[in-house]
């Protein structure tokens, strides 16, 4: 099972690629060299309160908006910023051009963060678990069964199951951001570090998995140098420059985006400045490791096609069993969840392993397992499932982008107008042309994933012949995936 | 070799994605009509289905609350309310009030999928009640399927050619 505490310590024997090669990038750009002022600001210790707090203060508003605003989704700034805005640009850009970019500025774990440290800004130095810093709370170890992404694929399948509800009702918004906020205070009273990050919010989760595509890394310049010369390793322990990483990991063996929160504390800490903030071509990082990680490509893959149907679709019965709260169907939310559940967890893994079995069937060699290629080989879901979330999610902001222009003026639906834009009315933004936004980002996806699929075989296989047979299936599998959703998106 | 394998690949792409919108064809000029109840949160039929060059007729009413009915790309936005004969029509782009009619008459100019959806709040699940307007040839989604089929094709041939390569250096 994967442990990501261990990402940057263990890599797996069973699915390292022989060459041990797990990034994919071949070209990079330091931009810590090309804009070295850009450097200065990420070294610069007040950086991250700058801008974390003024996200705190806009999401306390949020919460209080949704209490106390009106009850109407679309007209209450919760819904149409959290869930249409701040999704929007979540998925289409920071993720993919950005890596875990939010995770730097979510509010979450403001709270924890500083109860912890006791410091806003400057570090606690001393000595305690094997760190460099002084910290508060229990500071206890997270359970070692719970340290893999299950539970967070848990929750974010058990949250979106009731997504109808969030959507759609700021109460229930303020309920389920609240609850996370609480939570993270919570657990980091409790547990080391970031220890809800990285084994609990569900938004972690899926961010972790598509971060491997994103465009940006943030790795040890020459690992050589962590691993011979530097004796103290800041990044991990802290020193009095930078705490310790809050995500557990060492730079000398970090090899993929999926557990760095671009905290950008190594950058700080590390006394041989050997830390790069990279530009690098798409889908760099190419190495599920387990699992937990080959099941979260899974869920997601589910949930862009349910939400498509629930959502964009004209399936009034669906939307009917969605919206219990109001319907009061329980029968149907029930097959409506129990869909969702057995597609996730049950029906996409089966083909995917049938795909596997058949695979290894063609290769016509017994040189790499069926657990290896069911593994490695469900890395071609994340460029495709990535791209279908972009792709679901430009007709939303193409659709309901004009509420953002609106809600900016009467962020409560109290019948303000801030700026003058209250009135404005609701109009579509080129929506008619949504299926040719859609079908390029759909057919990205599935090229994204055949060219990565195949550079994975390659480093499963020593014959490219074999490499390309065990492939077949899967390939097969991932068009069949895209036909679907361009069926419901244009079809 | 590379290069020249890439090129073929990217022209089976783009042949599978060309020849579908050639070979698809559909026989318009016909009078469709069609009555559209609306509901919270869904139209009766959900779907329609016309050819490019079908006069459309569309009746429409509401079975609960005000519901509004947005069919993009065609500049139509209608208000419907329960239990009133007719509904108010309007286009958008004209900027007119809303104006009584008893059904809204246009052809089908455009090819491909656009939707009609809600554009008076109707309810909690409002931004997502909607339907589907097909007008065929749905040539975006012919040309969609094509590509997708096309990379599926050229990802096999690619790793044919690769593989043999790799056997012949053997």
């Amino acid at each position: 099972m994967n442990n990501p505490q261990q990402d940057s310590t263990d890599v797996t024997r069973k699915t390292l690629p022989p060459d041990g090669k797990v990034n994919n990038a071949k070209f990079k750009i330091n931009l810590f060299v090309l804009f070295p002022w850009f450097k200065k600001i990420c070294k610069w210790r007040s950086i991250q309160f700058l801008l974390v707090f003024p996200t705190m203060v806009i999401f306390l508003f949020f919460l209080y908006a949704g209490l106390f605003g009106s009850r109407v989704g679309n007209r209450n700034i919760i819904v149409i910023f959290v869930w249409i805005l701040w999704w929007f640009l979540l998925i289409t850009f920071m993720v993919p051009f950005a890596s875990r970019v939010w995770c730097f500025v979510c509010p979450f774990p403001f709270f924890g963060e500083w109860f912890q440290r006791g410091a806003l800004i400057k570090v606690r130095v001393g000595k305690m678990l094997g760190l460099r810093n002084k910290m508060f709370g229990l500071n206890k170890r997270w359970p070692k069964f719970l340290t893999n992404i299950w539970l967070q694929n848990i929750l974010f399948l058990a949250m979106c199951t009731f997504s109808a509800m969030f959507l759609t009702r700021p109460v229930v918004s303020v309920l389920i951001l609240g609850g996370l906020f609480v939570a993270a205070t919570f657990l980091s009273m409790i547990y080391r570090q970031r220890a809800f990050c990285m084994y609990v919010c569900p938004v972690s989760g899926f961010q972790g998995l598509y971060a491997m595509t994103s465009m940006i890394e943030l790795r040890a310049t020459d690992k050589e140098v962590c691993r011979k010369t530097c004796k103290t390793k800041n990044c991990l322990t802290g020193s009095e420059e930078g705490w310790a990483c809050p995500w557990f990991q060492y730079m000398g063996k970090m090899e993929r985006n999926n557990y760095c929160g671009l905290c950008m504390e190594c950058v700080k800490s590390c006394p041989n400045d050997n830390i790069s903030l990279n530009v690098r071509p798409f889908c760099g990082d190419t190495l599920i490791k387990g699992y937990d990680e080959a099941w979260k490509s899974f869920i997601m893959l589910a949930l862009a096609m349910v939400y498509s149907v629930t959502l964009l679709g004209p399936f009034g019965t669906i939307k009917d069993w969605a919206n219990v709260a109001e319907t009061g169907n329980w029968k149907g939310f029930s097959i409506y969840a129990g869909i969702i559940w057995f597609t996730a967890l049950v029906g996409i893994p089966f083909v995917w392993y049938l795909a596997s079995r058949l695979g290894r069937f063609l290769s016509g060699t017994n040189e790499v397992s069926t657990k290896d290629i069911f593994i490695r080989y469900s890395y071609m879901l994340v460029p495709l499932g990535l791209l279908a979330w972009i792709a679901f999610s430009f007709p939303l902001i193409m659709i309901n982008g004009s509420y953002i222009i609106s809600i900016i003026s009467d962020p409560l639906g109290w019948g303000w107008d801030l700026v003058g834009t209250a009135h404005v009315p609701w109009k579509p933004i080129f929506s008619q042309y949504t299926a040719h936004v859609q079908i390029p980002l759909l057919l990205l996806g599935l090229y994204f994933a055949i060219k990565r699929g195949y550079d994975i075989s390659l480093t499963l296989y020593q014959n490219k012949s074999r490499a390309a047979r065990s492939l077949i299936p899967v390939v097969v599998v991932c068009t069949a995936m895209i036909l679907a959703f361009l069926k419901l998106f244009t079809g | 070799m590379k290069s020249k394998l890439m090129l073929i690949c990217v022209m089976i792409v783009l042949v599978c994605a060309i020849v579908p919108l050639f070979v698809a064809s559909s026989s318009g000029g016909e009078t469709k009509e069609f009555y559209i109840k609306a509901r919270q949160y869904a139209y009766e039929p959900a779907k329609i289905t016309v050819n490019k060059g079908d006069e459309v007729h569309i009746k429409l009413a509401s079975l609960d609350v005000i519901h509004g009915f947005f069919l993009e790309g065609y500049d139509i936005d209608a208000q419907i309310e329960p239990g009133v004969q007719g509904f108010k029509l309007r286009h958008p782009s004209e900027g007119r009030e809303f104006a009584d009619v008893n059904e809204i008459v246009f052809t089908a100019v455009h090819p491909g999928k656009f939707r009609f959806r809600c554009s008076h709040t109707c309810g909690t699940m409002h931004p997502f009640m909607q339907g589907e307007m097909i007008v065929n040839p749905n040539y975006p989604f012919l040309a969609g399927v094509g590509g997708a089929v096309g990379m599926l094709i050229s990802a096999m041939v690619a790793m044919f050619v690769s593989g043999r390569k790799d056997k012949n250096l053997r």
